[in-house]
């Protein structure tokens, strides 16, 4: 049989977490319930811990935060002997831009995140988890503490929970609004009160995370999976997606698309799928220009990568990432200037201050690349630009600053020409803003 | 345990550190010298500037050599070896100058800034940046002691992480992100860390700044010497720095083995004394009044009052080891008299001796290093932060290690987040001290600093502060509860002279060595060298003799380095003492108040103009240097004493300072100790029929010696009088904090604004000795802590009352 077809809960498409979207009553826990939810934790809750741990490592499942880093290997990492409480951490910050699925997946079934929170717990013996909830999700953070009281009334969370002798307190905390607090590190120092700032590792999370104990990260969608593995099996979850990316992924789609929004896709499945089949194909019919396959720090592709499949592998060998599973299309008519403009911008007001290239690096890009969007670029400009995509890649204290480069170095790979018409003719092609060269040449 | 070697190749070179070791310390073994910004050896690492960069073989990424340890068989390959690592620290360095000002010719630091030498040896020369640059409001007072320029700061981090890690104090921090991080402090708050100056000497740009020095030189135009801060026992290194014969900044030198790299605001900004346009540097003679005269009058006219007249000695903890040796033998020798005393606390005892014989013996003594490695600490009667402060980080150090720490106190140090107070009332500490020997105390403080003490056996230490001085037994019980666990033991005093002058016997009891005058035995060696003592009969102390003065029983006093009316806790006395000594010799850098009474004038050389010695805390004797001549016709003390001895027809038997060394090395080297039984009797619980008992000790910043002309450390630091009280005293009394409250006690009273805190003993109350507005000595009959009644003043009242001291202005 189709193992896409055999899992449990009904599942009758290639999805897996947003299957149940259709279905408002999944909302609060009663009809999540109703639906087969809370299953995969009582299945976990008769296992012995390292029997979760080797389950989550046999299904492949990869982080879904941007790492990609297989989930269950991480978990056996928690050293079970260092006498201090081991804490998971739910990293639902979601700031890159470009992702919101991790938003969706808590406004529509929140217990399902609850849910696989509960099983990590359990498999790497902690008894204190947290949900980071982005500063800015007001709502969502709402929702995540509705849904663990109502987990509480239920008995899914608290003492003994299911009727098992394990006991597990979840605490949501909001975060205050920084993208870097989704990094992992930044993250813990922002849950325990200091600035939001990443740490140095080694030590590792797992070894020293939170309040110097053992620790777990995982993102929203990480966890979100784990429920059904254990409900239906590694074998079930291989199934989908490549051998080497398992499973699923909720991208995000956005830009210049007909229907923006998240698709849940079998890793793997082509980017022409995902534009055309879900997201209803370029807006107006317009021509691909630039595409991120992993939100605003993984390299754009461009037109000629149409039919590069979402995975890990794939995508690392088209020359980018999967990152958060993010795609922001731009057409013909978007200026690839003033994208990685925008981009930079954000980047400049992102960094966390810590190191130089980073602060420094990405002040000097938006300047830059503000200057020639102006039309006020010179040829020197170009090498600048060049220079700096080298000088911070690899060079900075944590990976924001190597997301920052992407834009820089992609655009001027795919996209040089326009780079150099933006100086060559004093103002940007696309706008038409800037002084424009034969003036300035009338002028002197 | 050996530690585990790790052998790796730098450059080529192949060096074995312990397994842990930084990359960028193995490389200074090897003499390379990676470039760093943030980068301190006595900060956790930050990795934040990215200067340091160096490529690993194998790996793709370049590593920041400030956080990554070595591996065997590494192969690191710095800028001297690697295109890659030198174009990336180049490009790093144009990335740390896009936004710095380049305000090299007016900036502090230029000169002596690191990023201004990094550009120079290797920055691009002509920046790509052509967009404005960042600015902010420039300069920004933190503290009437250091300025913030946040256009210079490179954002190292290490100004913060030094207040994170090593003082304890956080009042700055690092706010806002991206391109706008700065460093900031809390509106409306001050920078009021006594450390606070470490931070501008290690900020490795010019962005903080000492207020002091601000503008004041460049660095080609002074001359330095290394030397040693003379302000208290922690014998921290400095550097002095002069420019056209004015001392003009102090700098921490690094020392691991004393003040590693830091210097408290005390030690780094009272260095104006020297200069001080009070300073007298010709000798006086009073005739009409006190007349300009020479030497060789003056000391003609002292030896005229002093020939077989009864002459006694005081001093501060403020002379040089070798000026203490000679004012020991001139006393003994030309003047045969014992009433000669450096204390202002009369601990006595064998701790006090042992103490004495400890100094040269590093067997019986502490160092920084056995605190620091220390498994349990006890700090009895020591305020280590107001009273050695390079202790107090020392401490800070030993808890980041691991050290658990106990404190017995009136009140509660500012160790308070890393050790555990025991508050114990004046009077109480014998018998606290006493449970730990016995190890009793069950469940509480008492109890676990005597299990803490006993697990640790030879990885205890035991250091006894000066509070302890004020109870006849209490050194010695710390003492005994040392030997009991096999922890070392120190007594701490606060004075950058006194453990040399304890060691020298200025001292009515003890010779050089800790050897007791009335010990034949002991007499005999020292009668080796100096001859046969004619007065073997010990002296008075501190206290008997200006008893003693007051009482007409001596003819000549000697004030040298001290003044009674202000340091001696006894006002009244002191007064009377001056009052009734025929003959007063003032020796001194200047009169002060003193002048009224002094009937001649010594001119000393100030330590800047010294070539000496002054012995640590833990007995380590370090060197003094001069950057320049004794001002006008000053001579250094022991040079004074020899001539002292001429006048009285004698000789101190040595000519010059070698001599004088060679001499005392003698007396002064390790010997036997035989512990001899202590007078220690069960302390006892005490009984108090005092309804408060006073206690009272000087604060870091005060109006003592040698602060004269460090106005911006006054601003920044010095307090006005307080009094505290514990809210359970104070409610019995409807005292309420923030009001004024009456002090009496036997000596006097006082009108002081009122501070209720639970962080003093019960029972207790605290008022600092020596505040601009409050010389707590009017309150003192000859201890530190006296019998006392505080009642509320209604604020009408204080302010009708004629008796109120005026609080906060001047005399
Ligand atoms: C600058 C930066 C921002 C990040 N933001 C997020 C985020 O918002 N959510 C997230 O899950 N992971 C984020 N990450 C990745 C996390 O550091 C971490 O790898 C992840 O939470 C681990 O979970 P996973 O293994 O389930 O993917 C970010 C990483 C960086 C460098
Ligand atoms: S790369 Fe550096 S400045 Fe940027 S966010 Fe990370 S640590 Fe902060
Ligand atoms: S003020 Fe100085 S020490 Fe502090 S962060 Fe800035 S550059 Fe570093
Ligand atoms: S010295 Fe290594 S990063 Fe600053």
């Amino acid at each position: 049989m189709d193992p896409r077809r055999a899992g449990g809960r009904g599942v009758t498409t290639d999805r897996i977490i947003t299957r149940n979207w259709g279905n408002p009553d999944v909302f609060h826990v009663d009809g999540y319930v109703a639906n087969g939810g809370y299953a995969g934790l009582k299945k976990a809750l008769a296992m012995a811990p390292e029997d979760v741990i080797e389950l989550v490592k046999g299904s492949g499942l990869r982080g879904r935060g941007g790492a990609g880093f297989p989930t269950g290997v991480k978990w056996s990492f928690v050293p079970q002997d260092t006498g201090k409480p081991t804490y998971v951490v739910c990293n639902f910050d979601e700031s890159e831009p470009g992702t919101f699925n991790n938003r969706e997946l808590v406004d529509r079934e929140p217990h399902q995140l609850l849910e696989g929170l509960a099983i990590a717990a359990y498999a790497v013996r902690c008894h204190n988890a947290y949900i980071y909830v982005r500063g800015e999700f007001l709502h969502q953070g709402t929702i995540v503490r509705r849904a663990v009281e109502e987990a509480y009334d239920r008995g899914f969370l608290g003492k003994g929970i299911c009727g098992s002798d394990f006991d597990l307190d979840v605490v949501p905390h909001r975060g205050a609004g920084a993208y870097i607090c989704g990094e992992e590190t930044g993250l813990l120092n922002s849950l325990e009160g200091f600035r939001g700032q990443p740490r140095q590792r080694p030590p590792f999370p797992a070894v020293e995370g939170l309040y110097a104990s053992p620790t777990v990260i995982n993102n929203v969608e990480t966890l979100c999976n784990v429920p059904h593995i254990l409900e239906n099996g590694a074998d079930w979850f291989r199934g989908f997606g490549t051998a080497k990316s398992p499973g699923t992924k909720v991208f995000s789609v956005s830009g210049k698309v007909e229907r923006p929004g998240n698709y849940e896709v079998p890793m793997g499945t082509p980017f022409r799928v995902l534009l055309e089949e879900h997201a209803g194909g370029v807006l107006g019919g317009k021509a691909l220009k630039a595409w991120t396959p992993g939100g605003s720090s993984t390299p754009m592709l461009t037109a000629e990568h149409l039919d590069v499949g979402l995975d890990f592998e794939s995508l690392q060998a088209a020359g980018s990432l999967l990152g958060t599973g993010a795609a922001i299309v731009l057409d013909e008519t978007d200026c690839v200037v003033e994208a990685a403009r925008r981009l930079l911008a954000f980047y400049a007001h992102e960094s966390c201050g810590k190191c130089t290239p980073c602060r420094e690096g990405t002040w000097w890009a938006v300047r830059v690349l503000s200057r020639i969007e102006e039309g006020l670029g010179r040829p020197e400009d170009l090498p600048i630009m060049n220079d700096l995509g080298r000088n911070i890649l690899f060079r900075a204290f944590c990976p924001l600053a190597d997301g920052a480069v992407s834009p820089i170095t992609s655009t001027l790979t795919y996209f040089r020409e326009e780079y150099e018409a933006h100086v060559r003719e004093g103002r940007c092609p696309f706008t038409g803003s800037g002084p424009g060269r034969r003036i300035e040449e009338v002028a002197s | 345990m050996t530690q585990e070697a790790v052998t790796l190749t730098i450059d080529g070179k192949e060096v074995t550190v312990p397994k842990g070791t930084l990359i960028i310390r193995a490389a200074e073994q090897l003499g390379i010298e990676i470039p760093r910004f943030c980068d301190h050896p006595l900060l956790e690492p930050a990795g934040a500037c990215r200067q340091c960069y160096v490529e690993v073989e194998g790996q793709a990424k370049l590593f920041t050599s400030c956080t990554a340890t070595v591996a065997p068989g590494m192969a690191v390959r710095t800028q001297n070896s690697s295109e890659v690592v030198h174009e990336a620290q180049v490009a790093n360095l144009e990335f740390l100058l896009l936004n710095h000002p380049l305000d090299c010719p007016i900036c502090d630091r230029g000169g002596e800034c690191p990023l201004q030498d990094q550009a120079l040896a290797f920055g691009p020369g002509e920046s790509r940046y052509v967009e404005a640059k960042r600015t902010f409001e420039k300069p920004i007072p933190l503290s009437p002691l250091v300025g913030l320029d946040r256009e210079r700061c490179v954002l190292c981090a290490r100004c913060t992480r030094f207040c994170d890690q090593i003082s304890g104090d956080r009042f700055i921090e690092l706010f806002a992100r991206g391109a706008g991080e700065r460093v900031s402090i809390a509106a409306g708050e001050d920078f009021l860390s006594p450390f606070s100056g470490n931070t501008i000497q290690i900020c490795p740009v010019g962005a903080l700044t000492a207020t002091p020095y601000r503008f004041v030189a460049r660095p080609f135009d002074l001359s330095s010497v290394d030397t040693v801060c003379p302000h208290c026992s922690a014998g921290c290194n400095v550097k002095l720095d002069v420019r056209r014969g004015k001392v003009v900044r102090h700098l921490a030198r690094d020392n691991l083995d004393v003040n590693d790299a830091w210097l408290c605001d005390k030690g780094r900004f009272a260095f104006r004394f020297p200069d001080d346009e009070r300073r007298v540097t010709i000798p006086l003679l009073r005739d009409r009044g006190l007349e300009p005269t020479s030497f060789g009058e003056v000391m003609d006219a002292i030896g005229d009052w002093s020939r077989g007249k009864r002459v006694a000695f005081l001093t501060g903890g403020r002379l040089a080891d070798e000026d203490a040796y000679a004012l020991s033998k001139v006393a003994r020798t030309a003047f045969v008299t014992n009433d000669l005393d450096h204390r202002r606390e009369f601990a006595g005892g064998e701790a006090e001796r042992l103490a004495a014989v400890a100094v040269t013996d590093r067997a019986l003594s502490v160092t920084y290093r056995d605190v620091e490695r220390a498994k349990a600490i006890v700090v009895a009667g020591l305020d280590a932060e107001q009273e050695v402060p390079i202790l107090h980080l020392r401490l800070r150090k030993a808890a980041r290690r691991g050290a658990r720490i106990f404190v017995l106190n009136p009140r509660r140090t500012r160790l308070w987040d890393v050790a555990e107070h025991v508050l114990c009332r004046p009077g109480q500490e014998a018998h606290v001290l006493e449970q730990i020997v016995d190890g009793e105390g069950g469940d509480s403080g008492v109890g676990r600093a005597a299990d803490a003490l006993r697990e640790a056996g030879e990885a205890g230490v035991v250091l006894a502060g000066m509070r302890l001085a004020e109870h006849p037994l209490a050194a010695d019980v710390a003492l005994r509860a040392a030997r009991r666990t096999g922890a070392r033991f120190s007594l701490v005093p606060r004075r950058a002279g006194d453990k040399g002058a304890l060691a020298a016997g200025v001292h009515p009891r003890l010779l050089p060595g800790g050897r007791r005058v009335d010990d034949p035995g002991e007499r005999a060696e020292v009668e080796a060298v100096w001859g046969e003592l004619k007065n073997v009969v010990p002296g008075r102390n501190a206290k008997q003799i200006l008893e003693a003065a007051a009482n007409r029983e001596i003819d000549v006093l000697f004030l040298v380095g001290v003044d009674p009316l202000r340091d001696f806790p006894d006002a009244r006395l002191a007064r009377h003492a001056l009052e009734n000594v025929p003959y007063k010799v003032v020796q001194s850098l200047e009169l002060g108040s003193l002048e009224p009474f002094a009937d001649a004038f010594l001119p000393a050389a100030a330590f800047p103009e010294r070539d000496a010695h002054f012995t640590t805390w833990e007995g380590r004797a370090q060197r003094i240097r001069p950057v320049r001549g004794p001002a006008g016709l000053s001579r250094p003390d022991w040079e004074i004493f020899a001539g002292l001895a001429r006048a009285m027809g004698g000789s101190l038997g040595f000519e010059s300072l070698e001599d004088l060394q060679e001499e005392s090395v003698g007396l002064l080297s390790p010997r036997a100790f035989s512990g001899g039984a202590s007078a220690w009797v069960g302390a006892g619980a005490p009984q108090w029929i005092d309804e408060l008992t006073l206690f009272t000790y000087p604060l870091l910043v005060d109006e003592g010696r040698l602060s004269e002309g460090a106005s911006e450390l006054k601003a920044a630091l010095e307090e006005k009088p307080f009094l505290e009280i514990h809210p359970v005293d104070a409610d019995k009394r409807s005292i309420a904090d923030g009001g004024e409250v009456r002090v009496r006690t036997q000596a006097g009273q006082a009108v002081v604004p009122v501070r209720v805190t639970p962080d003093i003993a019960e029972g207790s109350v605290f008022v600092p000795f020596n505040q601009p507005g409050l010389a707590a000595n009017t309150l003192l009959s000859g201890r530190f802590t006296a019998g006392a009644t505080v009642e509320a003043v209604a604020a009408a009242e204080a302010a009708a009352d004629p008796e109120r001291l005026t609080v906060g202005g001047g005399p």
